[in-house]
């Protein structure tokens, strides 16, 4: 998530898909990690529930979406 | 580390099996010019290669979608002069500190003496807020809508919470307005879009469908990894052979056709269109950015603090404006690589990782695109 090393979170279309790690239900936080091992407090109120080891689409420390088990088959 | 969703969307075997396809699906005697919007994909583009294993009849056009090249110099220029206020801590994301206003940039009044600190995130800035209740802290919003409900939910948080000291200066931005510019505009030939995929998770493919409808280009909505990109072009080209022009969502993974709902209600609840907003190199474009709406106008920075709001004009030697329509290949421009590096930007196109310009430069295209010339 930091600048300058191949990408960053200042550009509109930048999205991080992060796995969770642990929920904190009562302040509608996530704490999620992506796939260089960084970890990161996001925002969850946009996508409702999560649980551990949800992949969530993470943009400037907000899930935007959880990511869907589809789109592969797709690419195929 | 492996990494569902984007190991798979990597597979080299899958990349070349998809660029031959794109080979064949080429339409005889055409030269195709594809825009992809978003800065993200034109970063995914240089920095994996995609753009070396399309044909050569199919040419990729930099969209003007790196919120941090649309910036105008003036309001580099007012959150400086916000930033110089007295007890403001004044936060961004890291890019925003090298963008060159007319006066210099934010790191420049950081090394003056400005209170300037980088964040990750506008949670971020409104945690600051919470340690240093002395002072005032502004958060410095840009981006489209991929940003904006980041920006509208630590709002929320910031009025649920009751942080008095926490202020947002606006620069949120929409993605249609400026598409619709750019099909406006007359210097351009584009015969289809790959559509922004993350904007598209919080809009919805839906809002694309104008560019079919009204001005005949196919627009497929892509993912970011080199076969999501790989995978579009084919879909877009196809789409052409076979006499079709819609919208088609590659990235069905992660954007629903509908978009995010709850994002969508609470950047309505947050912000509001302004009547028009001015884009570097773009000019001014009707609709095309928010400001805080009046429910949240006490926390916005451009009412508690003295902004100048003074329009600069681009510097002369900067073909930003070029770029961003797609008429120039950001090697073209005569400051490229010389007077405008990444480490001394003169356009905004060489300040963000995503911008076409450090883009270039960073993964070396220049280099082979100039033997070309």
């Amino acid at each position: 998530m930091s600048c300058g090393e191949g990408h960053c979170i200042t550009c509109s279309d930048e999205g991080v898909p992060m796995h969770v790690v642990a929920v904190d239900d009562d302040r509608g936080l996530a704490l999620c990690q992506d796939a260089e091992g960084a970890r990161q407090t996001v925002e969850i109120a946009l996508v409702g529930p999560v649980a551990p080891a949800d992949v969530l689409l993470v943009h400037a420390g907000t899930a935007l979406l959880r990511v869907a088990d589809a789109g592969l088959e797709a690419a195929r | 580390m492996t990494m569902r969703f984007v190991d798979e969307f990597r597979d080299a075997e899958l990349g070349r099996a998809l660029a031959g396809e794109i080979r064949g699906a080429v339409p005889p005697g055409r030269h195709l010019k594809l825009m992809e919007v978003c800065g993200g994909h034109t970063h995914s583009i240089y920095k994996y290669g995609v753009d070396d294993l399309l044909p050569p009849e199919v040419e990729l056009v930099h969209g003007p979608g790196c919120p941090v090249c649309v910036i105008p110099m003036g309001r580099v220029d007012d959150a400086i002069a916000v930033a110089h206020e007295p007890g403001v801590i004044f936060t961004c994301f890291g890019d925003m500190m090298r963008v060159p206003g007319s006066h210099g940039t934010l790191q420049e009044a950081k090394a003056a003496g400005a209170d300037v600190r980088m964040v990750y995130s506008p949670l971020d800035a409104l945690r600051i807020a919470k340690a240093e209740p002395d002072r005032e802290v502004v958060f410095f919003a840009i981006g489209f809508e991929t940003t904006a409900p980041s920006t509208a939910l630590t709002l929320m948080r910031a009025r649920a919470e009751g942080v008095p000291n926490f202020s947002v200066f606006c620069n949120h931005v929409t993605i249609v307005p400026p598409l619709r510019a750019l099909l406006d505009s007359p210097d351009l030939r584009l015969d289809g879009f790959i559509g922004p995929g993350h904007v598209s998770t919080v809009v919805g493919a839906r809002p694309l469908e104008f560019i079919p409808a009204d001005y005949g280009k196919p627009v497929v909505v892509s993912g970011f990894e080199p076969v999501d990109i790989l995978q579009s072009v084919l879909m877009i080209l196809v789409q052409l052979r076979d006499g079709r022009c819609e919208v088609e969502n590659q990235y069905k993974r992660v954007v629903p056709y509908e978009g995010n709902l709850r994002a969508l209600e609470v950047m309505s609840e947050v912000f509001t269109l302004r009547p028009h907003f001015e884009w570097r190199g773009l000019g001014f474009i009707s609709q095309s950015g928010l400001r805080l709406s009046d429910a949240y106008a006490d926390l916005d920075a451009e009412q508690r603090f003295a902004v100048p709001g003074v329009r600069v004009a681009d510097p002369k030697a900067c073909q930003c404006g070029e770029v961003l329509k797609g008429v120039i290949k950001p090697w073209e421009c005569k400051v490229f690589g010389t007077a405008c590096t990444p480490e001394r930007p003169i356009g905004t196109c060489m300040v963000s990782s995503e911008g076409a310009c450090a883009a270039y430069y960073n993964y070396g295209r220049f280099a082979r695109e100039r033997a070309v010339v």
